[in-house]
């Protein structure tokens, strides 16, 4: 379930039979819809019943569909997981207001799951969540498609891939320093930055001021079907961001069988074996150093077998089973009552203790109401599909249409 | 002309009631899917909207009846209360019904409480196929039945204006699917 994009709105079935809700409340910032509180609870109860969910599974803190989810689905007794993607700060004022978010949807949820150790780390300290309740799936790559190039480049010319969205938090800033300086002292070194943002502009001063236009391609938004094709150009990838969880890019990188460089930030340690990173301080001198040790070591690496390890230590196989046994230990924890809910809520904070009961309880009365308006037997259970000829027939997904609104998902 | 006419069908949920009925006559069956809303149900939304105006206008009509007289005011709010209630029944629906005519097309009535009632009928060739779709509001989700028609756009609303449950809907969907295929073979 998440909301409407752009006109695609309604009940859509995609591959495998996967059933996606876009429920048109229109996003306003960042592709986030308004935080209604408790506008969603409607529609919300109306999906869990007719499609008889056990479990309900939200993604990213900084979704406000999935904290109202979370939120109400507590209230109506589903058992909740959570999966936090991204690390957060402690500092500025954004990220306080997040964390205490985060608090209140973490107070009560039923298990949660990180994508690495620092993640886990994060998440903790943030929410104050017994570490028990938390587990550490990694994020997998798609190895099928993110094969190495058929044909080994040659090392005369060495080409290092940047693919990232250019803003301050996947470090540009680190890039418009460090790229002059590493092209002074290599000759032979090419730069290849896909991807757009705001910092795109400082970048392309940089070529302007330094006169490497010859040797830095700017190639813009890459869309994800084309990042294989861009990747296989390379040499190098090259990773500046200042904060990172998990840093799937990496991985596709590494798949694609080219030797990765990056900041020693967040999680991305946890990432790749040693033999395939080189890690720095996200400082340029330092960059520019682990960059050069990158060129020298270029000779041994083998893009095939790189491509081989990657597809035994990686699969989105092994994340399914594993997400699948949380959820298992979440359907087997029991049911508590609304009074010891509300209790731990109370240890969140002074007055935002007392803020969050109060919130839980009005929800608890709203959804009372909803039941005497409209009972839960009167809202029909949907059957399940025979699925068999959506996978024969070609049929378009288009005529299930209606009304012209990080996915939240429902399992 | 003796048209024997079997209730083939009919079974209700608390607010929808489904009667189905085969008439034999000549030149062909016909068949006819009704959807009644119960009567039950109707006298609950007249008493909701009742209520419901009763809380809003209320106020300002105790305001005005400070200053003048009761003789007065009463027959103005009995005529009020009249015209709102027969407003009320002409845009409350009291059934609606599928009649499908083999080899013709299909007439969609719609009988309103007032005894007004809409027919709009679609001839069998312009029907390429009946749909049950998942509608998605931002407070619900809900199963309708539509028409795709030859040549437009937009898909006609079997159901105007009344949400029948998904049970009612699939043995119309299945009755207009037969009556398509007979016509193309």
């Amino acid at each position: 379930m998440t909301h409407a994009y752009n006109n695609r709105s309604g009940v859509r079935y995609m591959t495998g039979g996967l059933k996606v809700y876009y429920v048109p409340w229109k996003p306003f910032l960042m592709q986030n819809t308004l935080p209604t509180f408790y506008g969603t609870l409607p529609i919300i109860r109306t999906i869990l019943i007719r499609e008889k969910i056990s479990v309900v599974h939200g993604h990213q803190a900084f979704s406000t569909l999935c904290h109202e989810a979370l939120m109400h689905a507590r209230t109506m007794g589903y058992k909740v997981v959570f999966t936090d993607h991204s690390l957060y700060g402690f500092a500025d004022v954004g990220s306080v207001h997040m964390n205490k978010v985060l608090q209140f949807t973490l107070a009560d949820v039923t298990q949660a799951i990180c994508v690495s150790h620092t993640s886990k780390e994060n998440t903790v300290l943030r929410s104050g969540l017994p570490p028990e309740k938390v587990y550490v799936i990694p994020n997998a790559v798609d190895t099928a498609m993110f094969k190495p190039a058929p044909e080994r480049l040659s090392n005369n010319e060495i080409v290092i891939v940047v693919i990232s969205r250019l803003v301050y938090r996947k470090g540009a800033d680190l890039l418009v320093e460090v790229i002059p300086e590493v092209c002074r002292l290599h000759p032979n070194v090419r730069f290849v930055i896909g991807g757009d943002g705001p910092k795109r502009v400082r970048l392309e001063e940089m070529r302007e001021k330094h006169s490497l236009q010859d040797r830095v391609d700017m190639l813009g938004a890459v869309p994800h079907a084309n990042v294989r094709s861009v990747l296989i150009t390379g040499h190098i990838f090259l990773n500046s961001s200042l904060t990172e969880a998990f840093c799937i890019a990496i991985l596709e990188a590494a798949s694609c069988g080219l030797l990765t460089v990056s900041t020693c930030v967040g999680g991305v340690p946890e990432v790749l074996p040693d033999d395939m990173i080189v890690l720095a301080e996200p400082d340029p001198s330092d960059m520019v150093q682990a960059i050069t040790k990158a060129i020298n070591i270029l000779p041994q690496i083998d893009p095939e077998t790189m491509h081989l390890r990657m597809k035994k230590l990686y699969s989105w196989h092994d994340v399914a089973r594993r997400t699948e046994t949380v959820y298992d230990r979440a359907l087997r924890c029991s049911s508590q009552p609304l009074l010891e809910r509300l209790s731990r809520y109370l240890t969140c904070g002074a007055w935002a203790g007392k803020l969050f009961c109060l919130v839980m309880l009005i929800d608890c009365i709203l959804w009372q109401f909803l039941q005497l308006w409209q009972p839960d037997r009167d809202i029909e259970v949907v059957a399940d599909a025979t699925l068999t000829s959506f996978l024969h027939e070609e049929m378009s997904r288009d005529s299930f249409f209606f009304f012209s609104g990080t996915i939240d998902d429902i399992s | 002309m003796d048209e024997s006419s079997a209730a083939a069908d009919s079974f209700e949920n608390g607010r929808y009631k489904y009667i189905h009925d085969i008439h034999n006559g000549p030149p062909e069956a016909i068949d006819v899917h009704r959807i009644v809303l119960q009567r039950s149900s109707q006298k609950k939304l007249l008493i909701f909207c009742f209520l419901a105006l009763l809380l809003f206008a209320s106020p300002p009509f105790f305001f005005f009846v400070q200053q003048l007289n009761l003789l007065t005011t009463l027959p103005w709010s009995l005529l009020v209360g009249g015209l709102f209630v027969r407003l009320l029944s002409q845009k409350l629906v009291k059934k609606e019904s599928v009649i499908i005519l083999p080899a013709f097309g299909v007439q969609l009535e719609t009988q309103y409480g007032s005894g007004r009632t809409i027919r709009r009928f679609v001839p069998i060739s312009k029907i390429l196929k009946p749909v049950l779709n998942e509608c998605v509001t931002p407070v619900t989700c809900y199963w309708s039945l539509a028409l795709i028609i030859r040549g437009e756009e937009e898909l006609m609303l079997v159901f105007k204006e009344l949400y029948p449950p998904v049970k009612m809907l699939v043995p119309i969907w299945k009755a207009i699917c037969a009556a398509i295929d007979v016509e193309e073979t």
